[in-house]
């Protein structure tokens, strides 16, 4: 009670300081006089009473001390009065201030900002209890080397198989996100939502909201029922509390409603903030997912809880056991497919691809701002050697280096709190508006926030950057020399050598970075350039494209899809200012496909070259004329390539340079699925140029083009009973007018033709383009615009370097002018000693550049790291800003007066 | 001065306190040099204490609450800053009083043994 009523007296003290000393002052004085009194009432003369009461009283100063020291928290109030002081001289240089904080607070609140992502996609733990038990189950099909293979994937098969056998998971179930038509509530519309099992639910741990989710034995009855999201229950039925029970129409069956998750519960955790599921359905597993095509069709993923003290290598050998039982029963039609069972933490599967992104944003960020704190060491170092008479005369005084060293530490202490606070203003303004600007490739953007971590991240680098920009100009205070300063009187002439070399060391070191960041900026910019030099094999222009899929409830016949289908098509060519209409399953640009397998008529594969892995187009109309895709052999597809007639396919070139290299593909055959699968053989009528799928910087496929009317009969014993053609597919039209202009009527003819049909995902091809390209462009803006903050820094750093020591040589330059030194051999002087501090700077960063390559290398495209261009044009490029950096000082140095080496100072 | 004849000796830590608030409780208010001067009445000038040793232990026991300083007139007219025990400072001079029998009547009966 009484230490603690003590310490907060002591914290009191640190501001009550100087009313303390007033008072100890006057007590000092009163006992003093008494004992003056004393003395002189003993019969001593004045003067010698004042001397005996002094040598009575002892130290006034040291009793002073000693009662300090009492009284309060000694190094608090000494480095709170150092802190007045800062502020007091900071005030005083406003635009030294100004600058210092300004710098500091772009850096830390860009590195904030970065970290808040590093911070919401990476580091967080997943919303679910004991997140770290979590684990994503999935088969790699061996030789399936295609890109998209890997996030590991499932068959219906698989999910019982593992369900039933595997004995490390406490909970273990399967899940598949897709588009679903929801009606029944307001206008028909496009929602993901996710089929997925009861267990899911109990493996991942988070209750409902509202009412309960499904049981295993409603999914095993095949019973309808949904468990909304949070947002689908605010936007969709506005947060009523009474929704439970009522019935969504999903492709127009009927759901009921049975529970509400909570807030941030989100799964699968999929990148972007568009693609979240709304909504959760019993997977309920139908027979035929099980057999023909549904036991080669890896469309589905597993979550499972491990059981407690079973590591993800014990789950590891338990799940293969299971995967090889499932091989060994594979139908004849697939008993040459090899499977391995791959059990992935699902942090590491959820963040894995968004990594490489994000290390390298925090990796540019930090450079950035290592600049900005080599600038204010700089900025610093200057203010000290300007300052040193007076550290002199003060170390001359008897000043203590720890005192210098604490004072030169709170200066640059109180600039980075500073410009810290202001940076992380900075960051909350950015992120306010920067998170909707990330790319969707990213995980978890909901959890990017300026929470306590990323503060607590925030305060800790301001005081690192106070401490480490402090460190250079404290040491060169204390190491300054009393004599040699004092002696020097007030020439300038001459400047301690080891400050100089500190300066050009910290110079250095900025071009240095700054290069390495300019590099990769440089290689990013080439890289996108490459990107948007590839031809992408079809026309962007004038196109519009969208999405319908048919509810099997009203179109559950081959006829009604056929008349569906046929009137539509008719109805848009029909439409004035179309052109060509085409429908084809995924749209080129979209980034939506996937593979599988063909067998190819007299191609034999190279021992251990896995499967002829290629993506398939089913297409109607003419989607090649409407995409200008190029025919380059052979003929499209007519009206009578149908169900009935020969089986006929379009290759791409790829895939024809690949399989019959020099040869004419026309008249060849392939046939879907392995050389055990029995599918009918397919004659190659016409090859058509390779179109990019995805985005223009990924790898090319291998493409087969199937009249839609033929797929069931070209699937043979993978097509499942009662399996229909054609329900989905992407509408392309080719337009005389603006795309955009053609969306109303697209729709309105939709209508007419089935009111409930909503389309998804209309767009016109350019957009879809565009889109395709956010990826990169977002990483190419924000490193380039690190790169030119970096820059402008590290020019405004050496400018300021070379500014000061022309200053400091005003003297000397008047002296050798005066001498007869013409002014070009100043500037010369004085433009080498920048470019030497430039060559080296560069020569460092050039290095840097290599080293941080490996990092970049997953971003280049068609750009080798150590692109020679690229390199040559970044270091010439700092060169020369170096140049012009110390040009300016240089010819003010050339302006200087001779005179003013008779006059000194 | 003539103490300088004599063997001084030195404080025990902690002491101080205990004979302050002794001197303020059995003379009521005092300042700084009265309680100076007392200290070295009583410990026959065996005590070298320089008087400016005393604030920090006046600083300490007001901080603990224990006394209380207020500002007043001596006979002679001069200011002076009187000090006053609390009654907290009474009930804590109870507890230390008893605390330091106990530890000099150890310190005693050690010392017995031992010769």
């Amino acid at each position: 009670m009484k230490h603690l009523r003590r310490v907060l007296l002591k914290f009191y003290q640190l501001f009550a300081n100087s009313k303390a000393e007033a008072e100890l002052a006057r007590e000092i004085a009163a006992h003093l006089a008494l004992l003056e009194d004393e003395y002189l009432r003993r019969g001593m003369p004045p003067e010698d009473a004042r001397r005996a009461a002094r040598i009575a009283y002892g130290g006034v100063e040291q009793a002073k001390q000693l009662h300090r020291d009492e009284r309060g928290f000694q190094g608090l109030s000494q480095i709170l009065q150092d802190t007045r002081y800062t502020v007091r001289q900071l005030g005083r240089s406003p635009g030294f201030t100004a600058t210092a904080i300004l710098m500091l607070a772009l850096g830390i609140g860009a590195t904030t900002a970065i970290f808040s992502i590093v911070e919401g996609v990476l580091l967080r733990p997943l919303p679910f209890p004991d997140p770290d038990r979590l684990v994503i189950l999935g088969d790699v099909l061996e030789g399936s080397n295609c890109a998209t293979c890997t996030r590991p994937g499932v068959t219906a098969p698989d999910i019982r198989n593992y369900m039933r056998d595997t004995q490390s998971f406490s909970h273990l179930g399967g899940y598949r996100g897709r588009l679903f038509e929801l009606s029944g509530t307001a206008e028909p519309a496009a929602v993901n939502g996710t089929r997925m099992s009861a267990e899911v639910f109990a493996a991942l741990g988070v209750p409902p909201l509202l009412g309960r989710t499904f049981t295993q034995q409603e999914e095993a009855d095949n019973q309808q029922l949904a468990v909304l999201s949070y947002g689908m229950w605010q936007s969709r039925f506005h947060g009523d509390a009474n929704v439970l029970g009522t019935r969504i129409l999903l492709y127009r069956k009927p759901y009921s409603v049975i529970g509400v998750m909570p807030r941030g519960f989100e799964f699968p955790l999929n990148p972007g903030h568009v693609n979240q599921s709304e909504f959760w359905l019993p997977l309920s597993l139908q027979p035929e997912e099980f057999t023909a095509g549904g036991a080669a069709a890896w469309n589905s993923r597993m979550v499972g809880r491990l059981k407690p003290g079973i590591t993800a290598e014990r789950a590891q050998s338990d799940t293969e056991r299971v995967a090889r039982d499932t091989m060994r029963d594979y139908p004849a039609y697939m008993h040459s497919l090899r499977i391995h069972a791959v059990v992935t933490p699902l942090h590491e599967d959820t963040v894995e691809q968004a990594r490489p992104l994000v290390h390298t944003l925090f990796f540019a960020v930090m450079v950035v701002l290592l600049i900005a704190c080599a600038n204010l060491a700089g900025l610093l170092l200057v203010r000290a050697i300007r300052r040193r008479r007076e550290i002199a005369v003060r170390l001359a005084l008897g000043a203590r280096a720890a005192t210098l060293l604490r004072q030169a530490i709170v200066e640059s202490m109180v600039l980075s709190i500073a410009g810290g606070a202001i940076g992380l203003a900075l960051a909350a303004v950015t992120l306010r508006v920067g998170v909707s600007l990330l790319p969707q490739t990213l995980p978890r953007l909901k959890e990017i926030a300026l929470d306590w971590p990323v503060m607590l991240f925030a305060l800790v680098l301001a005081l690192l950057t106070g401490l480490l920009c402090g460190l250079a100009p404290a040491f060169a205070a204390i190491k300054t020399s009393v004599n040699e300063t004092l002696k020097e009187g007030g020439r300038t002439g001459t400047l301690g050598s080891g400050h100089g070399r500190l300066r050009a060391a910290l110079v250095v070191a900025e071009i240095a970075v700054a290069l390495t960041l300019l590099t990769a900026s440089g290689l990013l910019l080439r890289s996108f350039e490459k990107m948007r030099d590839v031809k992408l094999g079809f026309r962007p222009d004038h196109t519009l494209a969208a999405l319908y899929v048919l509810p099997h409830q009203r179109y559950g016949t081959q006829s009604a899809i056929d008349e569906f289908t046929k009137t539509l098509r008719n109805d848009l060519e029909q439409l004035p200012g179309v052109d060509a209409v085409g429908v084809t399953s995924f749209l080129p640009g979209a980034g939506d496909h996937w593979n599988i397998a063909f067998t190819i008529e007299g191609y034999v594969s190279p021992q251990g070259a896995g499967l002829n892995m290629a993506t398939t187009s089913l297409v109607q109309g003419d989607p090649f004329e409407v995409l200008g895709i190029r025919v380059r052999r052979g003929r499209v597809f007519t009206e009578s390539d149908n169900a009935g007639s020969p089986l006929v396919a379009i290759v791409n070139r790829k895939l024809a340079e690949r399989y019959w290299p020099g040869q004419d593909p026309i008249g060849k055959r392939l046939r879907r699925g392995m050389p055990e699968t029995s599918t009918p053989w397919m004659t190659v009528v016409g090859e058509v140029d390779d179109v990019k799928l995805g985005s223009a910087d990924a790898e090319t496929l291998p493409q087969v083009y199937q009249p839609v009317t033929q797929t069931v009969a070209s699937k043979g014993v993978f097509a499942t009973a009662g399996e229909l053609n054609a329900s989905d597919g992407w509408i392309v039209l080719h337009t005389r007018m603006a795309p955009e202009q053609m969306q109303a009527t697209l729709r309105a003819t939709m209508r007419q033709i089935d009111p409930q049909l909503p389309l998804y995902q209309m767009q016109t091809m350019e957009r879809a383009i565009a889109n395709s390209e956010t990826p990169r462009r977002f990483i190419t803006v924000l490193i380039s615009s690190f790169a030119i903050a970096a820059l402008l820094l590290s020019v405004l750093g050496i400018y300021g370097v070379i500014a000061f020591s022309v200053a400091l040589r005003e003297q000397e330059m008047a002296v050798r002018m005066a001498l007869g030194c013409q002014r070009s051999g100043v500037i010369l002087d004085i433009l080498s000693s920048g470019s030497r501090l430039a060559v080296v700077g560069c020569g460092l960063g050039l290095l840097g550049a290599v080293a941080a390559s490996r990092l970049l290398r997953s971003f280049l495209f068609e750009v080798s790291p150590l692109d020679p261009g690229v390199l040559a044009l970044s270091a010439s490029a700092m060169l020369l800003l170096t140049l012009a950096a110390s040009a300016l000082p240089a010819r003010r140095a050339s302006m200087t007066d001779p005179v003013l080496a008779l006059r000194g100072e | 001065m003539s103490n300088k004849d004599k063997e001084s000796i030195q404080l025990l830590q902690g002491t101080l306190d205990l004979i302050v608030l002794r001197t303020l409780a059995t003379m009521g208010p005092q300042h700084a040099y009265q309680i100076a001067t007392r200290l070295q009445q009583i410990s026959d000038r065996l005590l070298n204490l320089n008087q400016g040793t005393l604030y920090p232990a006046l600083v300490r026991l007001e901080q603990y609450g224990w006394i209380k300083g207020t500002w007043g007139r001596t006979e002679s007219n001069r200011e002076a800053k009187y000090y006053e025990i609390t009654k907290a400072g009474q009930k804590a001079l109870g507890e230390e009083t008893k605390t330091w029998r106990r530890m000099s009547a150890l310190v005693e009966r050690l010392l017995i043994q031992e010769s």
